[in-house]
C-alpha cells in the first residue's frame, strides 16, 4: 500500500531523514518510533504531500506522492502533529468545514460527521466551541478530522498525545479496530503503546532507519527473549524440566510471596508454546505469562543510544 | 471548485463570529455618515449662495462623486481589517497542514479566500447604499453615474482584497499583515501624486506617466465621472489576477520550508 523508496529530506543543509526505505502492506499497523527529532514528522508530511522530498520517492496505493498528489490525497486521512483546528469554529462546523475540503458528497456528510463524532467520543462536545476545548479535547477533534472520510490510510503523528488514559486506551483501541480496514502508520515516543496497537515498527535515529521488524520478533534479533512467567507454586522439578526445553537458556526463579519465573529463550512461537505445556504440565497453577517489557525497552534505547542490539 | 466553496463558506463563518465584522461595519458606517453630513451640508451652503447671485452652484452628481472617493480612500482602511487574518492565521494555528494535505485543486485555496474576503467588502459598500437612497429621495442624482461608480468600486476593491491577502500570506502576524496591506495601499494611492510630479525619463519610459497608471486613483475617477474605458477595466482585473497569482506562489513556498 505505501512504498518509500531513498527517501530523503534536507532543510538546508540540515539532513532530516537520509534515504529511507520502508513499505506498509494493506490493512497493517505500522508504528512509527523514534526520538525528538528523528525524522517521524517530516517523513509524515512527505507521505501526505505535505511539502516535498528533496530526492527518492514516495507511493500510495500506486500512486506517486509528488506525481499525482490529489489521488494520493483522496486516499488519506491525517493528523498533524499540532491538531489543524480553528478555534473560532463549533466542533461540527469544524468537521463539515473538513468533509467539504476532503470532498464527502452531501448527502453523507452528515451520516459520516455523526459517526467520527460517535468514534472519538465528542458526542458532549459537538455544539461547542473548539477554542473552548481542553488540549486532550482538540486532539480528538483533530483526530475525527482524520477519519471523517473513511480513508484508506492513515497517517497519525503523534495522535494519543495529550489524552487521558483512559482515552488512550480507547483511542489504541480505535486504532486496533481499524486493522485489515485500513493501513495506519502512527508515530510514537511510547514504546508500550505501539506494542500495543502495531503489527510491526519502525525506528528511526537522526533520520535514519535503525530497526524494522515485526513486533513479535522486536527485540530479539539473533538474541534472547525474557519471558516472565507467574504460577501459584512450583511444581516437581519445574525448573529443570523447563531447562530441558530446546531453546531455552536459562531459567531464574524468584519466590518471595509470589512465584515468580523469568525464563530466558529464543525468540520463536514454538518454544512459548512448549514452555507454557511444561508449565501446566507439571502442575503449577498458571497464573500469567508475559514477555518482558523491560527487554523491549532496554533494547529500544540500545537503539537509539547507538550501543548496539544486544541484551543482556 | 467544490474546494474553493467549502472555505468560502469556512471563512465567511469565522468572519461571522468575530466582533471584528461588525465592529468595522459600524465604523465604517458611521464615518460615511459623517462625511455624508458634512456633503450636505458643503451642498446646502454653496446652492444658498448661488441663489443670492454669487459663486457656482454644485450639482447632486459632483456631491456623488466626492462622496465615492472619500469611500473608496475609506476602504483602504478597513480592507486590512478584513484580510489581515486570511493567511497568517493558518500559518500560526498550522492548519496549512489540513489544507495543503486535502484534495484541493490548484487555486482553490486563493480563491475560495479571495472571494470571501471580498464578498464582505462587497456586502459593506452595499449597505452603503442607503445614502444614496436618500440623495434619490431628496433630489434626483444621475443614476447611471452611481452606477458605474459603484462598478469602480468593486472593481478597485478586489485590489484592494488582493493585495491584502498577498501581504496575508507573507507573515504570520495578523498585526504585521494589517500594518503593511494599509501603507501599501496607501503608497498606491500616493502614487499618483508622486507620478505627476516626475519628469524624468529612461530611454522609452516616462516614470512619471507610468507611476499614474500603476495608481488606482485615476482609473477610479473615470469611473465615478460616468466613463468606463477597457483600460480602466483590464487595469482592476489584471492587477487583482496577477495578485491572486502571486499569492498562489507564497503560499505554496510555505511548503518547500
Ligand atoms: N522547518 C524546518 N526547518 C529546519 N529544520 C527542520 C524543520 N523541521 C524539522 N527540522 C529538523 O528536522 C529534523 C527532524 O524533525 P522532525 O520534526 O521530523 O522530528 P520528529 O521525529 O517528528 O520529532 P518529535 O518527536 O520531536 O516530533 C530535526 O532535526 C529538526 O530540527
Ligand atoms: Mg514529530
Amino acid at each position: 500500500m505505501i512504498e518509500v523508496k531513498e527517501l530523503t529530506k534536507k532543510y538546508g543543509d540540515r539532513t532530516a531523514i537520509n534515504q529511507l526505505n520502508f513499505s506498509v502492506a494493506r490493512g497493517e499497523i505500522l508504528g512509527f518510533l523514534g526520538q525528538n527529532g528523528a525524522g517521524k514528522t517530516t517523513t509524515m508530511k512527505i507521505l501526505t504531500g505535505f511539502m516535498p522530498a528533496s530526492s527518492g520517492t514516495a507511493s500510495i496505493g500506486g500512486y506517486d506522492v509528488f506525481e499525482n498528489p490529489l489521488e494520493v490525497k483522496r486516499k488519506i486521512g491525517y493528523l498533524p502533529e499540532t491538531p489543524p483546528i480553528y478555534p473560532e469554529l463549533l466542533v461540527t462546523e469544524y468537521l463539515s468545514f473538513v468533509a467539504d475540503l476532503r470532498g464527502v458528497p452531501k448527502s453523507e456528510k452528515s451520516k459520516k460527521t455523526d459517526k467520527v463524532i460517535e468514534l472519538c467520543n465528542l458526542g458532549d462536545v459537538r455544539r461547542r466551541l473548539i477554542g473552548n476545548l481542553s488540549k486532550g479535547f482538540r486532539q480528538r477533534v483533530g483526530l475525527a478530522q482524520a477519519l471523517i472520510h473513511d480513508p484508506e490510510v492513515l497517517i497519525l503523528d503523534e495522535p494519543t498525545v495529550g489524552l487521558d488514559p483512559k482515552q488512550v486506551n480507547e483511542a489504541r483501541n480505535l486504532i486496533k479496530g481499524l486493522r485489515q480496514e485500513k493501513t495506519v502508520i502512527y508515530s510514537t515516543h511510547i514504546l508500550s503503546e505501539v506494542a500495543a496497537t502495531c503489527d510491526r515498527i519502525i525506528v528511526i535515529d537522526k533520520g535514519n532507519i535503525v530497526a524494522q521488524e515485526a513486533l513479535n520478533t522486536m527485540g530479539a534479533t539473533g538474541n534472547l527473549i525474557k519471558t516472565e512467567i507467574l504460577v501459584r507454586r512450583i511444581g516437581d522439578n519445574l525448573k529443570q524440566r523447563l531447562s530441558a526445553v530446546s531453546g531455552v537458556k536459562g531459567v531464574n526463579i524468584i519466590s518471595n510471596g509470589t512465584h515468580r519465573l523469568v525464563v530466558e529463550s529464543e525468540a520463536k512461537e514454538e518454544i512459548m508454546a512448549e514452555v507454557s505445556k511444561v508449565v501446566v504440565e507439571s502442575q503449577s497453577g498458571l497464573i500469567r505469562m508475559s514477555p518482558v517489557q523491560q527487554a523491549l525497552e532496554e533494547y529500544y534505547l540500545s537503539l537509539i543510544t547507538g550501543k548496539g542490539g544486544s541484551l543482556s | 471548485m467544490s474546494g474553493s466553496i467549502g472555505i468560502l463558506k469556512k471563512e465567511l463563518r469565522s468572519y461571522f463570529y468575530s466582533p471584528i465584522a461588525y465592529v468595522i461595519l459600524g465604523v465604517f458606517l458611521f464615518i460615511m455618515g459623517v462625511i455624508f453630513a458634512k456633503f450636505v451640508d458643503i451642498y446646502q451652503h454653496f446652492n444658498s449662495v448661488q441663489r443670492f447671485g454669487g459663486g457656482q452652484g454644485i450639482t447632486l452628481d459632483k456631491l456623488a462623486t466626492y462622496l465615492y472617493q472619500n469611500m473608496a480612500f475609506i476602504l483602504c482602511f478597513v480592507t486590512p481589517f478584513l484580510t489581515m487574518k486570511l493567511y497568517a492565521e493558518e500559518k500560526r494555528q498550522h492548519t496549512f497542514e489540513l489544507l495543503f494535505t486535502a484534495p484541493l485543486r490548484k487555486f482553490d485555496l486563493v480563491l475560495g479566500k479571495f472571494l470571501a474576503a471580498y464578498s464582505m467588502m462587497v456586502f459593506m459598500v452595499l449597505v452603503s447604499f442607503i445614502y444614496v437612497f436618500f440623495m434619490i429621495l431628496w433630489g434626483n442624482p444621475e443614476l447611471p453615474i452611481i452606477g458605474t461608480t459603484y462598478l469602480g468600486l468593486l472593481l478597485a476593491l478586489a485590489c484592494y482584497v488582493s493585495l491584502g491577502g498577498l501581504i496575508s500570506a507573507m507573515t504570520s502576524s495578523q498585526a504585521i499583515a494589517a500594518v503593511w496591506t494599509f501603507i501599501a495601499l496607501l503608497l498606491l494611492w500616493l502614487l499618483q501624486s508622486l507620478g505627476q510630479g516626475i519628469t524624468a525619463k529612461t530611454g522609452f519610459v516616462e516614470w512619471g506617466p507610468l507611476l499614474v497608471f500603476l495608481s488606482p486613483l485615476g482609473h477610479f475617477n473615470s469611473f465615478s465621472e460616468g466613463l468606463i474605458h477597457v483600460k480602466d477595466i483590464v487595469y482592476f482585473l489584471s492587477f487583482t489576477l496577477i495578485t491572486l497569482y502571486f499569492t498562489h506562489c507564497v503560499v505554496e513556498s510555505n511548503r518547500w520550508r
